[in-house]
């Protein structure tokens, strides 16, 4: 059966797959954006706009069913580039062991913080969990924000693919930007979030600071965008080639401005969408510079890891988009599910048991 | 180089056994909590509600742990594993991404779904609770098909230069014989471990004199479980260390600490190995013939020793036994324990032997201990090869600088022994504060 399957599907080149899969790739990582967003902006915001335990707890009920699930999509990234692209995920984890290993503690501080932010009514314990909760959605937000300016920027591979990069180096005014830009776009996600989520005093002061941020994320959507158009080498290859793809950048702008104006008439759960438009097209707008890199080499275009170099045999990629075929649309109809399950507002006065 | 090499199975150990610590209870907690919820949405009998709560809890604050310990295992492939990664990408990410999208959303977003929903949405809690079960014990499928691969690779070529190995059959990966083996004896043990967890809480519970209803029927279930489990191990394990044997002859002849090839080889109740000397500084009370027994199915069987093997493919052979011995003793004493707490609460004399409960309080470590132990004999038992034959676990090693290395190791131990408190403080208190309440 397996050997008459694959005769089927012969047709898919192992270029073709490569090539599918970096689309998937591409798509995978704009999910795990959008859908952790919020998660990270709601414990980057809950030590600022809480007042107490029972606003803490609304924060909480309002993603608490959501934020595990959602961060598979995370592991779903990294596994499917370990299977897809084995040499872009060695390569890319060797590369920045250290802020791999930030985020990776990132990680875990925030997942163990959310689950047991009310465990134990010691309000010590509480506040250190709320700030382990703060730490860890900055932690992961900057990484990533920080990391994927880098991807898009091209890292110092040079030849026979020796990594000449410095810790520091990682740390450009680009990256910078890149980074703080996630932090903020996540922020206004959470704080939006809340706003939709929950009734009372809490939903009002999340919606009035997102009303701020999100003109904070407008500007700097635009410096970035500039700045990686302007300032960025070989960042406008692919756009001059492919003008259709100049659609992402738009789209961001667009989304944004959006995003200032409902968030403004309190058009909430339309600024929401709109925010999470912005992360997905900013994303979306360097993955379409660096293609057919996965890994850019900010030393010379050749260096890099493109996705011809780094790609699975052609089985394994058969395989995984059958698995993917299948499962992909299972889950996805599941989370949100999942999500109509949970629709009501969550209310002041209750009570948690988690 | 040799230092590296070190620090970064060190690392890899550190966070694999702490990881580790808390999947096999999620395994079987998981399976048993859906039991209990499912009982209280068909009969409505309050006690089943009570032990899901009770569970649930221990359960809810064990998985936070083993769900955010995992994330620490696909990182380190990448970050300190990088040249194994290459080598095995095309036969190992499959699985691990078939892994994701079959468990792990299935885990993450039921898991989510069963503790926010209330009773009054018992049926979706309780189906809830049932898709995190299946997602937790998929999960272990697919990593373990990952690791089968390691332990006794098939399916694959290698390509002519010896870069990588190319999956060129599927089905073959899954239906790897190591896969069932290992498969059946891991989850096999998570449930004796899960039920001795339970054992020993009520048998706490039972030393405080709380008589609720909620203990004594899960120390019911729990001793049943445990014995079954208990019992089955080392008939699994019998047909398994002659399975071993035949892949792979090292690990074998290490677990035993057979140095000389020969037939009728006995088994050594009281036995010292000693590496340097390449034979047994102690070998008494043999019992002929039981070792041939074991290892080839036959009294008169032929063994290969360890001396008539190269020496560079010989894995600790110390370590290898120390830990098998120790998994197998402790396999002894939970036939023991199970058997007696079974006769015991049948008679109706459990309540009141205080020994035998503080002896289970104490034994809440124990398959913990010989779980580890036996994840030590299939791993370290495998060395020198990462993967078995094909790539010495030295050529798999990242070249990142030492220093990194070791400062990761450092952040990651003291995370996890923070994380490790946590989870002990929050347990013991549960279960410190249901003697109170019913």
């Amino acid at each position: 059966m397996q050997q008459e399957l694959i005769k089927m599907l012969e047709f898919l080149t192992q270029d073709l797959l490569a090539n599918i899969w970096f689309f998937l790739w591409c798509v995978i990582w704009g999910v795990y954006f959008i859908v952790d967003s919020f998660s990270l902006g709601a414990g980057l915001i809950t030590p600022f706009i809480a007042s107490d335990k029972k606003q803490r707890i609304q924060i909480q009920k309002s993603v608490g069913p959501f934020w595990g699930g959602n961060e598979v999509w995370l592991i779903l990234a990294a596994g499917g580039t370990f299977a897809a692209f084995p040499l872009v995920f060695s390569k890319m984890f060797t590369f920045l062991y250290l802020p791999m290993m930030l985020l990776l503690i990132g990680l875990i501080m925030r997942g163990i913080s959310v689950e047991y932010l009310h465990k134990d009514d010691s309000p010590k314990i509480q506040n250190i969990l709320m700030w382990g909760w703060f730490t860890g959605s900055l932690v992961i937000s900057l990484v990533l924000g920080v990391a994927f300016a880098n991807f898009f920027k091209g890292l110092a591979i040079a030849d026979n693919l020796v990594y000449q990069g410095t810790l520091l180096g990682l740390f450009s005014p680009y990256a910078l930007i890149g980074g703080l830009l996630f932090v903020l776009i996540s922020a206004t996600s959470g704080a939006l979030w809340i706003k939709v989520k929950t009734e009372g005093p809490i939903g009002t002061k999340a919606g009035e600071l997102a009303k701020k941020s999100s003109i904070v994320v407008l500007v700097l959507a635009l410096v970035y965008l500039a700045y990686s158009f302007a300032g960025i080498a070989n960042f406008t290859v692919n756009y001059s080639a492919t003008p259709a793809f100049y659609v992402f950048p738009a789209l961001a702008v667009i989304t944004a401005i959006l995003a200032v104006v409902f968030a403004k008439q309190e058009k909430t759960f339309l600024a929401f969408c709109c925010n999470l438009g912005v992360i997905l097209f900013i994303v979306e707008t360097g993955l379409a510079s660096i293609y057919p890199y996965m890994l850019k080499s900010s030393i010379a275009l050749e260096y890099g890891i493109d996705i011809y170099q780094g790609a699975s045999s052609q089985l394994t990629l058969t395989v995984m988009l059958l698995g993917a075929l299948v499962f992909v649309p299972l889950v996805i109809i599941y989370q949100l599910w999942a999500y109509t399950l949970f629709r009501e507002k969550i209310r002041e006065t209750e009570t948690v048991d988690y | 180089m040799l230092e590296l090499l070190y620090l970064s199975r060190l690392q890899f150990a550190i966070t694999v056994a702490f990881h580790f610590l808390f999947v096999p209870l999620t395994l079987g907690l998981a399976l048993l909590v859906a039991y209990m919820e499912t009982a209280y949405y068909k009969t409505r009998d309050e006690t089943w509600r009570k032990m899901a709560d009770f569970w649930g809890r221990i359960f809810k604050i064990n998985f936070a742990i083993g769900l955010v310990t995992g994330l620490a295992m696909t990182f380190q492939f990448g970050t300190n594993w990088g040249p194994y990664s290459e080598f095995m990408g095309d036969v190992f990410g499959s699985p691990l991404a078939v892994e994701a999208l079959m468990a792990f959303f299935l885990e993450g977003t039921f898991f989510g779904a069963w503790i926010f929903l209330d009773r009054n949405r018992q049926k979706l809690k309780a189906f809830s609770m049932w898709m995190v079960a299946l997602g937790t014990n998929i999960s272990s499928l697919w990593i373990i098909t990952a690791n089968g691969f390691m332990q006794n690779p098939v399916g694959y070529e290698l390509l002519p230069d010896g870069s990588k190995v190319i999956m060129t059959d599927f089905f073959a990966l899954l239906t790897n014989s190591y896969v069932w083996y290992m498969l059946v004896h891991t989850l096999l043990s998570a449930y004796l471990l899960t039920a001795f967890v339970i054992l020993g809480i009520c048998a706490y519970q039972f030393l405080k004199r709380n008589d609720s209803e909620v203990f004594k029927r899960s120390f019911k279930i729990a001793v049943v479980i445990a014995l079954v489990t208990a019992i089955l191990l080392p008939v699994l394990g019998h047909g398994y260390a002659q399975y071993v044997t035949e892949i792979q002859p090292a690990k074998g002849a290490a677990m035993d600490a057979i140095w000389e090839t020969g037939s009728s080889v006995p088994m050594y109740l009281i036995q010292v190995p000693d590496a340097s000397t390449g034979s047994n500084s102690i070998e008494l009370l043999g019992i002929p013939g039981l070792a041939s027994f074991l290892y080839t199915g036959s009294f008169s069987g032929t063994i290969t020793g360890l001396n008539q093997m190269p020496a560079d493919e010989i894995p600790p052979v110390g370590m290898v036994f120390w830990n098998f011995k120790l998994m197998t003793m402790l396999g002894f004493l939970f036939i023991a324990e199970a058997l007696a707490g079974l006769y015991l609460q049948k008679t109706g004399k459990l309540y009141k032997s205080d020994l035998y409960l503080k002896l289970m309080q104490w034994s809440i470590p124990l398959p913990f201990i010989a779980i580890i132990a036996g994840w030590n004999v299939a791993e370290i038992g495998r060395q020198p090869w990462i993967v078995y034959g094909l790539l010495k676990t030295e050529s798999g090693i990242s070249t990142v600088p030492t220093s990194e290395v070791l400062l990761s190791i450092v952040l990651i131990t003291g995370f996890y022994l923070v994380l490790w408190a946590l989870e002990y403080y929050l347990i013991k208190k549960t279960v410190v504060n249901a003697a109170g309440v019913d």
